[in-house]
């Protein structure tokens, strides 16, 4: 079944829409700051979507703003602006911030009431319940199809979309709204600085001196499609998704496995379904957080897999690593790519790691081909990949 | 899809073997903590094989129970192992690791932003247990989590079909965890009625009083029938109504008080097959659904039917009321969430499974 992608949503700090994260690609603009959403005596940079438009923002629930935004222009993309209701359409996104109840202040308050007679204010409880993403989003825009938060770390965005694909071939719907979302957040903040990943300096993605990553915030969503429901609409795309791939380490909870067999399975796998084979592949949106050990690993299977002469970058020096939303706007920055014929510079990088033994893209780059894919590495071992495919 | 091996660890034991012994009955009221409620809390330190656990050291209780539940539905299944299969793991949840969260905030709150404990932050992901799932058993193919406050058992299920249809696995291990703690018993005590003397009335359907529960529950899935499987999953539909109501032996609903008004249960009830809860088994959770399943799981297998454990009836419902053999072909799960959107999950006998094939 030909799955489309017939719309394509984004916000980071890259930019509000689309354009403004293209025109940020496109430039080599890095928006990375200081944190200002939150006290911290840390000073890690991040990279902070200072740009929600007013419309989108939620009061204590910046990680549905981020998506609604998304959401909004990956609907207008396709022509589907409040036109779901006759439809069979599912919404799945991922995230790792809004699954938890991690009110700080609500915390702080419970930890100090008098557990016999004292009351607390519920406000940042009833947000979390009534703030399950994909819910949120379903109700939302009036989406009746199935309906998933998929919470699998940094791989969620990449999941979400996977499992996107697999509804829209089992029949489930027609229509699926997917991707990640997640806010710059002071919890991960502080436990990924304790892990002792988080670089000072802006990230350097593949580079021999890299210090580790840098947290950021955003949503990317794709309208998935079958080609039936787009010929039906009369809506041309451009971009197919044509495979994915996950797996599982089963190593160790925090570090990805040395030989990289795993993450070797899953783009084995996105490759299968897309009846392809590793010659086929023009272009790599790499995982590439900037941390040592993900960067090896990836990086070497890369370049063992597809040789070192592969057109390969990490986006995450414009964005930061968005978490849960950074399968689904590295899926967005994919599918343009293809569409577009050119892929960003991977910002940060300056010297080849000769462990690593293959470099990034360093400036904006034309491609002409027809497979682009798209790698995800995430805490616990997961491991996920989609592969695109240009034209209709 | 069949379901091969179920796991399960609750607050009356651990494993298939206590949970057929609690389903039995009789009913037996659940213990109170220190302030004197009452609660269906996991005592992990009952358990004695501690193999597994030892794997598990720097965990938590979320992880450890979704461990132990998940070994438990492949040693169930016979199979030994599923090392080396072509597997993959579907943690579902309402609220995730939420005690090491709050733990890992104590750390922030106690001692500052650059002096928290990474460990506790490492197992406060919500996809940490399903990481321990995938590395204790060896299990190499997808490893999701995925999270709903409703209907994530469904969600679960129904997307490890589509891994099976599609040839992405060949086994899954599907299941639902959830944990009780401090915030969230004052939570449900801010939101719903605790029942004043530990009894669970699924068939009150209003007003509802909830006990709350812990534990976790999985399902080894696989695409054939295998010697020793408990049934066939059915249809599966969530939120949208079934396309056709199937005429089933047993309606199982998931009535346990975690929504203030449940009436609506009392409208996908027909007036003919016998209605059961087993909610005052497990407690009331999000994820109950799984344990649910479970017990329908069970009777299809045994062939025997299990009676309600709290039998008040107001509403004057048809009650499975009585424990013993019974030749059963079908029978209906039903959950519902806050929105009145309805999810059911058909468990078939696997004496069908020629037909099934045909």
């Amino acid at each position: 079944m030909k799955v489309l992608i017939t719309g394509l949503g984004v916000i980071s700090a890259a930019g509000k829409n689309l354009a403004e994260n293209l025109d940020s690609l496109a430039r080599g603009r890095r928006n990375a700051g200081a944190v200002t959403l939150f006290k911290t005596p840390l000073t890690y940079p991040v990279f902070e979507a200072l740009c929600i438009p007013d419309r989108f923002c939620i009061e204590g629930r910046r990680t549905l703003g981020l998506a609604l935004c998304a959401v909004d222009e990956a609907l207008g993309n396709a022509h589907l602006e409040g036109e779901l209701s006759g439809l069979r359409a599912g919404v799945c996104m991922g995230t790792t911030v809004a699954s938890q109840l991690n009110d700080i202040d609500f915390y702080s308050s419970f930890r100090s009431m008098d557990r016999k007679e004292g009351s607390i204010p519920m406000t940042p409880v009833d947000r979390y319940l009534d703030g399950n993403l994909a819910d949120f989003i379903a109700r939302k825009i009036g989406a009746r199809g199935p309906v998933l938060t998929v919470a699998n770390a940094c791989s969620s965005g990449t999941d979400a979309i996977g499992i996107a694909l697999s509804w829209l071939r089992g029949g489930l719907c027609d229509i699926a709204i997917a991707g990640g979302a997640d806010e710059l957040n002071r919890i991960p903040y502080c436990g990924f600085g304790s892990l002792g990943i988080v670089s000072q300096e802006l990230c350097a993605p593949f580079d021999r001196d890299r210090k580790g990553l840098n947290l950021g915030e955003g949503a990317g969503v794709v309208i998935l499609e079958t080609g039936s429901s787009a010929l039906r609409r009369g809506i041309a795309s451009g971009v197919q998704l044509t495979g994915y791939g996950s797996s599982s380490d089963a190593y160790h909870l925090t570090a990805p496995r040395p030989d990289g067999a795993g993450l070797k399975r899953a783009i084995g796998r996105a490759l299968e379904e897309s009846g392809i084979g590793l010659d086929k592949i023009d272009f790599i949106n790499a995982h590439g957080t900037a941390t040592p050990d993900n960067d090896k690993v990836e990086g070497r299977v890369l370049g063992a897999l597809f040789g070192n002469r592969i057109r390969m970058a990490s986006t995450k020096g414009y964005t930061g690593h968005t978490l849960g939303a950074a399968g689904g706007i590295e899926a967005v920055f994919t599918a343009v790519g293809l569409r577009e014929g050119w892929i960003p510079g991977n910002a940060g990088f300056r010297t080849l790691d000769e462990e690593i033994g293959i470099a990034p893209v360093i400036g904006k780059t034309s491609i002409r081909g027809l497979y682009a894919l798209s790698t995800s590495l995430a805490f616990g071992g997961n491991n996920a990949a989609l592969v695109f495919r240009a034209g209709d | 899809m069949y379901i091969l091996g179920i796991g399960l660890v609750f607050a009356g034991g651990f494993g298939i073997g206590q949970f057929e012994k609690a389903l039995e009955g009789p009913w037996q009221r659940p213990a109170t903590d220190n302030s004197g409620i009452y609660s269906y809390q996991v005592d992990l330190g009952t358990i004695t094989d501690k193999g597994l656990l030892k794997g598990l050291r720097r965990s938590d209780k979320f992880s450890r129970m979704s461990v132990l539940a998940a070994a438990d539905a492949v040693a169930s299944s016979g199979m030994g192992s599923i090392e080396g299969k072509k597997a993959g793991v579907i943690l579902s949840t309402a609220f995730g690791p939420h005690v090491t969260t709050f733990g890992f905030l104590d750390t922030i709150l106690d001692y500052g932003d650059a002096n928290v404990s990474p460990s506790t932050f490492s197992n406060s992901v919500h996809n940490a247990a399903a990481s321990y799932i995938a590395q204790s058993l060896n299990i190499q193919g997808p490893t999701m989590t995925i999270t709903q406050f409703f209907h994530s058992c469904q969600n679960a299920l129904q997307l490890a079909r589509l891994w099976l249809k599609e040839g992405r696995c060949d086994y899954v291990l599907a299941g639902a965890v959830d944990q009780y703690g401090d915030v969230m018993r004052y939570i449900y005590d801010q939101k719903l009625t605790p029942a004043p003397d530990g009894c669970i009335r699924p068939f009150n359907l209003k007003p509802t009083y909830q006990v709350p529960g812990e534990g976790a529950a999985f399902f080894l899935l696989g695409r054939d029938p295998e010697e020793g499987a408990f049934c066939k999953v059915g249809a599966i539909s969530i939120g949208n109504p079934p396309e056709h109501e199937e005429s089933a032996d047993v309606t199982i609903i998931d009535s346990d008080g975690m929504l203030p008004d449940e009436s609506a249960y009392a409208t996908s009830i027909s007036a003919s097959p016998p209605i059961a809860a087993f909610s005052p088994f497990f407690g009331s959770m999000m994820i109950g659904s799984a344990f649910n399943c479970a017990a329908g799981a069970v009777m299809l297998k045994r062939q025997r039917y299990f009676a309600n454990p709290v039998r008040e009836n107001p509403h004057d419902m048809n009650l499975l009321d009585g424990t013993g053999a019974a030749n059963i072909e079908l029978i209906r799960c039903v959950r519902y969430n806050c929105h009145g959107e309805k999810a059911v999950i058909y468990l078939k006998k696997k004496d069908n499974y020629e037909n099934d094939k045909r």
